[in-house]
């Protein structure tokens, strides 16, 4: 292995709230090192297309200007970008990566953690064919590697994003079978007559919301509401969705329930987390200074919670504030001015989160599952086998151990929320093991 | 069934050539291995334990489902994050 890389700050992540903290925390002097598994910076919003291509109009729209102006400032930064870099391990001041040469050992005075959220994966009988994405999964394709993934695309869950994503698909070229959302109008509209303030300050996703629908109107994509997937079909890959209204043919499909925060680091840590929104996860408890319950890290972004890139942003310079203050590189007083706007964006940001995970609920709205539907899709364990572990009042650790669910390649990432909805009482989840990410032996070993 | 690209406004990088099992696969400088695949219908990316073809999923290096084998080295990479590069052979039966 090399030797290790020295840094005042190192940051994983470099979306939203990894380039604000770096942001925040340029100019006083500090080494700092962003790490990042896609190659160039931008996160889940901004996926960069790849260098060798060129991208006319690239995520033009009005949501995306702030997310544009920031990543051209974190671009000029003298920062030590390690893209293509996974976090394999973590511990206070450390930090063991795996990259194209191979593990990398970190050492840094101060860890943020902006590793952000992912699709919730929602098991149905035939999610594991191919063609079969998570909705994020779909648009990252689309934003980053200019591709429609199939001749006609459903998208179907919950959750208000997968408008945004059909429209993306139908101005890239694409068809889009349909956009289901399992909830009812009505149900939607719900939450935000209980708090028009919270909407109305963030109108701007609000008219991204509705000119999307005017798009896919004159594209006359169906969209559909209180129409729930009950299973997917298809021999070498899904043919058609079989929904609580009929059949729809298609050939690919983005499931979109809600979003959960990336809990493995943090949890690593030994951070102290919490449930997170309805969609399930865990999110990172933090400080008026993002620090952890851990000496020396801190959270940011939607590690600590799913609330969108502005809210992620804010959370990130404020993170970016305390970590120069706790180096000593910024006064109290000067931080304590620094941090109030950040904190009243983030405190407003939050209270339309919750706005929009009133709307995105997938409670009630979960497939029900067939005996042998996989949950846990790397080590094929199949529903029955966790119910009859369920049954004996087990809890998901030592459901880990008895029928190894969780314990494959993704460590958890994708059955673990599905397993804890079925344990009805309160669980602790998967504990989390070396290594966060697939790794050979003799890459380790330095071989 | 196909994943098409998007060409309006897109300029990609230099034709290259993959080999996936054996079969050759047009694609550009720039596209993940995944990206390849599924543009040439290859949506399975390996076998689960019953013998289905199994495809990638999250498209962001989450949920490892899309690890594929680079031949020559024998390293498994996933093909969401890792880069087409010309001539390179990729198998995905493990």
């Amino acid at each position: 292995m090399a030797e290790a890389l020295s840094f005042d700050v190192a940051i994983v992540g470099g979306g939203p709230a990894g380039q604000a903290a770096a942001i925040q925390l340029a100019g006083h002097g500090l080494s700092i090192a962003v790490v990042d598994e896609q190659a160039r910076p931008g996160g889940q919003i901004l996926r960069q297309p790849p260098r060798a291509f060129r991208v006319a109009h690239w995520l033009a729209g009005r949501s995306y200007r702030a997310l544009h102006a920031q990543f051209a400032a974190f671009e000029a930064l003298p920062v030590t970008w390690l893209g293509g870099h996974s976090v394999l391990d973590a511990a206070p001041g450390r930090l063991l990566l795996h990259g194209p040469d191979g593990a990398v050992s970190v050492t840094a005075r101060r860890i943020l953690i902006a590793a952000g959220c992912q699709d919730l994966a929602v098991p149905i009988p035939g999610w594991t064919l191919p063609g079969v994405y998570s909705a994020g999964g779909v648009q990252a394709m689309v934003k980053s590697q200019q591709i429609v993934p199939g001749a006609r695309v459903l998208l179907a869950g919950t959750h208000p994003l997968q408008l945004v994503i059909a429209e993306q698909i139908v101005r890239g070229g694409g068809t889009v079978a349909g956009v289901l959302f399992a909830q009812s109008r009505a149900a939607m509209l719900a939450p935000m007559l209980r708090d028009p303030a919270a909407a109305f300050r963030r109108a701007t996703d609000l008219l991204a919301g509705q000119a999307a629908l005017a798009t896919l109107r004159r594209a006359g994509v169906p969209v559909r509401y209180g129409v729930g997937l009950t299973a997917l079909r298809g021999s070498d890959w899904v043919s058609e969705a079989i929904t609580t209204d009929g059949t729809i043919a298609c050939d690919a499909v983005g499931l979109c329930y809600g979003f959960v925060p990336q809990s493995g680091l943090p949890r690593m840590l030994g951070a102290e987390v919490v449930q997170a929104g309805p969609a399930g996860g865990w999110r990172c408890v933090h400080d008026e200074w993002m620090r952890t319950s851990v000496a020396g890290v801190f959270a940011a972004g939607e590690t600590t919670g799913v609330a969108g890139a502005a809210a992620a942003a804010a959370g990130g310079a404020l993170a970016g504030i305390g970590i120069a203050r706790d180096l000593g590189s910024l006064a109290p007083d000067a931080a304590e001015r620094a941090a109030a706007a950040p904190r009243r964006v983030l405190a407003r940001h939050r209270r339309f989160a919750a706005l929009l995970d009133a709307i995105a609920d997938p409670r009630g709205h979960f497939p029900a599952l067939e005996p042998e539907t996989l949950v846990c899709r790397c080590e094929d364990v199949p529903h029955a086998a966790l119910c009859a572990e369920v049954a004996t009042g087990a809890s998901a650790n030592a459901i880990k151990r008895a029928t190894r669910c969780g314990m494959g390649l993704c460590q958890g990432r994708n059955c673990e929320p599905s397993l804890l909805r079925m344990i009805a009482a309160p669980d602790p989840g998967f504990t989390a093991r070396f290594p966060a990410r697939p790794v050979t032996i003799g890459d380790l070993a330095g071989d | 069934m196909s994943a098409i690209r998007i060409d309006d406004d897109v300029q990609r990088g230099t034709p290259i050539r993959i080999l996936v099992d054996g079969a050759p696969i047009a694609c550009f400088e720039g596209e993940t291995i995944a990206t390849a695949m599924l543009a040439a219908d290859r949506l399975a990316f390996r076998q689960d334990t019953r013998g289905a073809g199994r495809g990638m999923f999250c498209n962001m290096g989450s949920c490892c489902e899309c690890m594929v084998t680079l031949v020559g080295s024998g390293r498994r990479v996933r093909a969401c994050l890792a880069d087409a590069r010309d001539g390179m052979e990729v198998s995905t039966r493990g």
